[in-house]
């Protein structure tokens, strides 16, 4: 059985928890997925994990989950797996997850894999890849020691689409979680945001990201009404946060954040290799850029040759007509 | 501000070379010696062992074999044995081999090796011996009482772009100890402080340096057989330049190939990252590595000047180690084994002076005494001219290289130098409003054999925290005004990771950016900037480059 850890913040799962579902089920073959969705209250967001095809969807209860502490999802996922036993227990690669996963693999003293970014059968073990020197080498990994293997995945590793729904709702079981509150040390705060525009830019959609071709703070609006046209995030590569123009939380690129949107629209960005490396699981990737040798033209599906001061305002006249 | 404060008896600041011979030393005598047990600590910048180390490089093994014997056994990383030596005098299009290998160039019984790899494996065995290394602590502060260093101050952690404490702020430490070993590197940031708040130049001349390029590729079998070592001269440079080019067989498939450019060159419009580019388009080189790839990128100063231009090595409380010393053979191009051996010399001197309750100046000089009885001077001094030499030009520096070795290296006089930034030349046009100075030597990257520096960059695995100040203090009102002019902006070109770039700010008129988390801390531009304006401080701990197999 491949036990796998949903996530979800205020009852909503996140984007990543699809797609370590679809990780677990691209590996799985006869052996049955079962989705623990750990929460104060799991209802809704076990109900909704509840489309995918896996054997069973666990809302894993208990009212010292309400926010998040290390110790009691240690304490919870600790105690589930003991009692599950499943072969591998697989997480998205979530801050949530960097912060407890450690944890749980010492307590049960299993081996962790961390940050994943694929996984396959040879025989009867499982072998990870990751990422090495942000991007430039894939390491195999194999897990020693006995079952279960903790890993996670990588955000943009999997697509949450290509995770497999069920032609009916998957059971929904309720279980209580073993979670002691006054073994709990941690006392979290208010959740608070760095600044008001914080986003978290690796579940967005649909993402437009401005490069130094915009050439002036003037002009970002018009990069400003291209993102709301297609309702996606605005980002930027770094020169463009560096000059303090666009937020440095939404900065793409091995420096700032990575992308997974399934469009991509790059707006005057040459393509470093910097920046490329950060929406390499982008699903389309759109550029425009009047540089015909610019190197984002490599990666991109969609290639616009020209002056971003003439094609953008014509795609947002076209979308906005559509 | 309530500052942490650490005491050991003996600090050593940078786990290079240098550092980890000292800490090796000091584990030995503390072990021969017994009684009670002195707290030793070692700072480094880096967040692991090696991360910011980069050389050629070929060793020489006779520190290795003094300070670890069995180092065989001990599964030291020398890559390759060197099996063959070749210069090769280089024209646009040709090559002339020197008919012999010089001397000093003669690498019989040297090995190749991957100086990262290398001080992760003696970092190993300082930590096996119980030495604390401190990873990813940079020291940004000397300590001092007076004239007596009593340790260092590690950099604030969480700071802001602007400035301001962030949510994760923690000020930095003061680590104070009897005596501090400065074994920084070369153009250390607290070598340099000390050596503007003491005395230790007086009489000495000002230390040159140069640039190192250096790419690590993976070749075509057979194409660079491990053990083979190439030395360049002339192309793509003048005569006027110093400097040249290196590949390196290694084992495993892999090749070093490097370009090393004085820091003294004339012309503003050179650019070190575009000659080391078109070096490897010279037939010589574009043979061996074509069908392979480059795998890794970095950048690192080297001192050249030599035995003049050491600063005094002690001080009360203090020693002066390595490449922050200066030491380094620019004739056989090799330092490793002199930043290990002065390493060494310099944990004989403070173990001593700890252990006899002296740490003054007057008991530390033992240091410098014990480095001119050993193979340190006997082959620094009789080169101590070579460098200088070469201010002539390649013929007659390589003519009084030929006469120093049989000489001893004797010359009429001591051969003054002036440090390397003085000697750029401005423009003779300066550029009109708006345009840039052309790099020389510029090749089109073809990103398969060449490359632009921004890509290169990602090759050495450089990251900082983004959100911190920017680690390269600039006073950027020479940059807005005059240095267009005069040099047209030589910082965008000397610059090997495109730090530096001049872009337009909006109104017509163009403003220095600094792309500081670019950087790969190879301190080129604290050297080489005509105006001396730039100063290099550590960013906080753990940024930098990550090397490996460098």
């Amino acid at each position: 059985m491949i036990l796998v850890v949903a996530e979800q913040r205020g009852g909503r799962l996140s984007r990543a928890s699809w797609e370590t579902v679809a990780a677990a089920q691209a590996i799985a073959g006869s052996d049955p997925v079962v989705v623990a969705v750990p929460a104060a209250a799991p209802g809704n967001p076990a109900a909704e994990m509840a489309a995918a095809s896996v054997a069973e969807v666990l809302a894993l209860a208990h009212p010292a989950l309400e926010t998040y502490t290390a110790d009691g999802y240690v304490q919870a996922l600790s105690a589930l797996v003991g009692e599950r036993n499943p072969s591998l227990v697989l997480l998205p690669h979530t801050y949530q997850t960097r912060d407890f996963a450690p944890a749980l693999a010492a307590r049960l003293e299993r081996a962790l894999i961390t940050d994943c970014t694929g996984l396959r059968r040879e025989g009867d073990r499982v072998v990870f890849s990751r990422s090495l020197f942000q991007g430039k080498l894939a390491a195999d990994v194999v897990a020693e020691g006995a079952a279960p293997h903790i890993a996670s995945i990588q955000i943009g590793a999997f697509r949450a689409d290509a995770a497999v729904r069920g032609d009916a709702p998957a059971p929904v079981r309720q279980v209580a979680a073993e979670v002691d509150p006054a073994r709990i040390r941690q006392q979290p705060e208010e959740p608070f945001q760095e600044t008001k525009a914080a986003v978290d830019l690796s579940q967005a959609e649909r993402i437009v990201a401005v490069g130094r071709g915009i050439k002036g703070q003037e002009h970002l609006q018009l990069a400003g009404q291209l993102a709301k046209a297609f309702g996606a995030e605005l980002a930027a590569s770094r020169p463009i946060c560096d000059a303090g123009w666009v937020p440095m939380e939404r900065q793409i690129g091995s420096s700032g954040q990575t992308v997974a949107p399934r469009l991509y629209v790059a707006v005057g960005i040459s393509g470093a290799i910097q920046h490329v490396v950060g929406i390499k699981g982008a699903r389309t990737i759109v550029a425009i850029n009047k540089d015909p040798e610019a190197p984002i033209f490599e990666v991109a599906d969609y290639g616009i040759v020209g002056d971003l001061f003439e094609v953008v305002p014509a795609i947002i006249e076209a979308l906005n007509a559509s | 501000m309530e500052r942490e404060q650490l005491d050991v008896d003996i600090l050593i600041v940078g786990a290079g070379p240098a550092g980890l011979s000292a800490a090796l030393r000091l584990a030995q005598l503390q072990r021969a010696g017994g009684g009670e047990p002195l707290s030793i600590a070692v700072l480094e910048k880096a967040r692991e062992a090696g991360a910011h180390l980069l050389s050629g490089a070929v060793l020489d093994p006779v520190a290795l074999r003094e300070l670890v014997p069995d180092f065989a056994e001990r599964g030291a990383p020398l890559d390759a044995p060197v099996a063959r030596d070749r210069v090769y005098l280089l024209t646009g299009a040709g090559r002339l081999p020197l008919p012999f290998t010089p001397p000093p160039l003669r690498n019989h019984g040297n090995y190749i090796i991957s100086l990262s790899r290398f001080s992760r494996w003696l970092a190993g065995l300082a930590e096996a011996e119980g030495i604390d290394l401190f990873f990813g602590f940079a020291a940004s502060e000397v300590l001092l009482d007076g004239d007596r260093v009593v340790g260092v101050r590690t950099g604030d952690r969480g700071i802001g772009r602007g400035g301001e404490p962030r949510a994760t702020f923690e000020p930095g430490v003061d680590v104070r100890a009897k005596v501090t070993i400065f074994a920084d590197g070369v153009r250390g940031n607290l070598t340099k402080q000390l050596c503007r708040r003491l005395p230790l130049m007086r009489d000495r001349d000002p230390q040159t340096f140069a640039i190192g390029l250096k790419e690590l590729w993976e070749v075509q079998p057979d194409r660079v057989p491990p053990g083979t070592v190439i030395h360049t001269l002339g192309y793509p440079l003048r005569h006027d330049e110093f400097g040249g080019g290196f590949i390196y067989g290694m084992s495993g498939g892999q090749a070093a190939v490097g370009f090393v450019a004085g820091l003294d060159y004339e012309d503003p419009a050179f650019d070190p990252h575009a000659a080391f580019q078109r070096f490897k388009t010279h037939p010589l080189v574009s043979d061996l590595l074509r069908g392979g790839r480059m795998v890794r990128y970095g950048a690192k100063a080297l001192p050249e000047s030599g035995w003049y231009s050491i600063p005094q090595l002690f001080m009360d409380g203090g020693l002066i180690a390595g490449d922050a010393g200066a030491f380094l053979n620019s004739f056989r191009l090799k330092g490793i084994h002199l930043a290990m051996k002065t390493g060494m010399l310099a944990a004989e001197a403070a173990y001593d002076a700890v252990r006899a309750g002296d740490t003054s100046a007057a008991r530390l000089e033992s240091y410098s005494r014990a480095i001119d009885a050993s193979f340190v001077r006997a082959e620094l001094y009789p080169v101590r001219n070579v460098h200088q030499s070469f201010a002539w030009g390649l013929t007659a520096g390589l003519a009084y290289s030929a006469l120093a070795l049989v000489s001893g290296g004797w010359w009429f006089r001591r051969l003054r130098t002036e440090a390397g930034h003085e000697r750029m030349r401005r423009l003779r046009t300066p550029p009109p409003p708006g345009a840039a100075v052309a790099p020389r030597d510029a090749v089109r990257p073809d990103r398969a054999l060449t490359f632009d520096r921004l890509t290169n960059v990602h090759y050495s695995g450089t990251r900082h925290e983004e959100d911190q100040p920017s680690h390269l203090l600039v006073h950027t009102e020479v940059c807005h005004t005059i240095c267009g002019e005069e040099y047209g902006h030589p910082c965008t070109r000397f610059c090997p990771a495109q730090v530096y770039e001049i872009v337009p700010s909006g109104d017509g008129t163009s403003r220095l950016q600094i792309n500081a988390s670019n950087c790969v801390h190879c301190k080129t531009c604290d050297i080489m900037d005509p105006y001396q304006v730039i100063t290099w401080v550590p960013p906080e701990g753990g940024g930098g480059p990550q090397y490996d197999g460098m």
